[in-house]
């Protein structure tokens, strides 16, 4: 009993050392105060001022963009991949996949800055391009992951069935294969936006000046004197990503717990 | 039909090949040029290598994420082994709670922690409340706010991976042990540990080697006391303009993290079977 008890506390303990400073951060966002100190003092201005501040939220307006390019292209060339790689011999299969997943394994600020080597290697300017390049680079691993699951329990079989049945290529991919990786390319895509959407070293090493993204946004307001503001933004984000974690969750259902216990 | 097939495995390569690849020959190109642009040269590596500063810098570096990796399997093993062998319902519901954070902005976390962590800030009236200290912790901007940064942004990894080893641990092996007279200590040391390993290796893969090419946190939470390799290369190429020396430390950086990716798939191995 005493036990069990034990094991609950330390379970509770562990979530209480993940949660607070988050749930310190949203509650310091409903607070008078301009430098988040104590006591507190129910407010709702850094919302209003919020809703007044064009410079962030047209961050937060090219972050999401830029996530949506991010996401549909991966979740393209992802499916690509994973269809074609089948096709390949063994030893084949195994060096294209391990090509495809090495950005998982190098730190994102290497990965930023050689790009921006590139870049300045080839004598361009920095552009939304490059930026668009670089995110769908590191994101699109993830979204292979969770493909790759997904193709792999699809049952050869039916493939097969359909093509012996008469069905042409075509109509196979379309009411066979397309159906079942359906659930895990909305998985993938959701992924790698979400990748796309946090992410800052990349687009710090890339963006041109002139345009940034909510990360970049943030990090500024860090180094140069923070507002409460950005505690109401990443509030709102934290509900927004939340929502969208649990409708996909809602759809994909199994599909989706693959992912969270597949990847990395 | 088959050489259509592999004909899209084309695009997703090229992408690669042309954004991850070709860059990084490039940055190794640039790391082997000096800044006046007179042919090759190995000076910024021989820079690196003959001044302390850079070698404390890189053994600080490991130390760093060497103390985040065992404090995480510390805090990760017992709450993998609660989940895998105690909660019943429950454990479906902890899991979600430690996949959300992945889901929140990286800079939004670490803020959280600056705001957490500041003087005169919750921790501090926490400390205070609770009759443990007087005034003020100043823990922000240390190198003790760094490591807890990136422990709160990584443990949840290794509880996962651990948890996942353990999940498939057969519950009958552990009855058997107990059955054929092993003490409960003997059982958890020559049993269940062993069968965890593949899982905690592939969790101090996935912690270990993201922490040596960490930037935000360090600059962030640790200040000037933060400094790690990766504020430093941050500086060679947004402060100090040292591109090409920048580029050197990168590939150093890029080098570590392979040879300790290697260093642990050969501990690994071990455990395999």
């Amino acid at each position: 009993m005493i036990k069990s008890i034990g094991m609950k506390l330390y379970v509770l303990l562990t979530i209480l050392f993940l949660y607070t400073p988050i749930v310190v951060l949203m509650v310091m966002g409903f607070n008078e105060s301009r430098y988040n100190s104590l006591p507190f003092r129910f407010s709702t201005r850094w919302y209003e001022e919020l809703s007044q501040n064009a410079t962030l939220l047209s961050a937060a307006e090219n972050s999401f963009y830029l996530a949506i390019v991010t996401g549909i292209i991966c979740v393209i060339l992802a499916t690509l991949f994973t269809l074609g790689a089948e096709s390949l011999s063994k030893r084949a299969e195994g060096l294209c996949r391990s090509v495809m997943m090495m950005p998982m394994s190098i730190p994102w600020l290497i990965m930023g800055l050689s790009m921006l080597l590139m870049i300045r290697f080839i004598d361009m300017d920095k552009n939304l391009f490059f930026v668009a390049a670089g995110h769908v680079v590191i994101s699109l691993p993830y979204a292979m992951l969770v493909l790759q699951a997904r193709i792999h329990s699809i049952d050869p079989a039916l493939e097969e069935m359909s093509l012996s049945l008469g069905a042409d290529a075509w109509t196979t991919f379309r009411k066979i294969t397309l159906p079942a990786i359906a659930p895990a390319m909305v998985a993938g895509g959701f992924l790698s936006f979400m990748i796309s959407f946090d992410n800052f070293p990349i687009s710090y090493f890339l963006m041109p000046s002139g345009i940034s993204t909510l990360p970049i946004e943030i990090q500024s307001s860090i180094k140069f004197g923070f507002t409460p503001e950005i505690n109401a933004i990443s509030t709102i984000i934290i509900g927004i990503s939340l929502a969208c974690l649990a409708i996909v969750g809602l759809i994909m259902g199994r599909s989706f717990k693959s992912v969270l216990g597949g990847g990395k | 039909m088959k050489n259509n097939k592999k004909v899209m495995t084309l695009p997703g390569m090229a992408v690669l090949f042309l954004f991850a690849i070709l860059p990084l020959f490039i940055m190794l190109a640039y790391s082997f040029q000096s800044d006046n642009g007179t042919g090759l040269t190995l000076e910024n590596y021989s820079r690196f290598f003959t001044k302390t500063f850079y070698l404390t810098l890189t053994f600080r570096t490991i130390v760093n994420s060497f103390l985040v990796t065992v404090i995480s399997l510390v805090i990760a093993y017992p709450l993998a082994y609660i989940m895998a062998k105690h909660l019943k319902g429950l454990k479906n519901i902890v899991m979600v709670l430690l996949i959300i954070p992945f889901f929140t902005n990286q800079l939004v976390r670490v803020y959280s922690w600056l705001i957490f962590l500041q003087d005169g800030g919750v921790f501090d009236r926490m400390m205070n409340a609770l009759g443990l200290i007087d005034g003020t912790m100043g823990l922000l901007y240390t190198r003790t706010a760094v490591i807890i940064g990136l422990i709160h942004a990584f443990f949840p990894y290794m509880v996962i991976t651990i948890y996942m080893a353990l999940e498939r641990l057969d519950n009958t092996l552990l009855e058997a042990s107990s059955c054929l007279g092993a003490s409960k200590l003997t059982t958890f040391t020559r049993v269940v540990l062993p069968m965890s390993m593949p899982g905690v290796v592939t969790g101090i893969m996935i912690v270990f080697v993201p922490c040596l090419g960490t930037f935000v946190e360090p600059r962030i939470l640790g200040g000037v006391n933060g400094t790690v390799i990766g504020t430093v290369i941050e500086d060679q190429f947004f402060e100090i303009y040292g591109w090409n020396f920048g580029a050197a430390i990168a590939f150093l950086l890029l080098a570590m993290v392979l040879i300790s990716m290697a260093v642990i798939n050969r501990l690994g191995r071990r455990y395999d079977s």
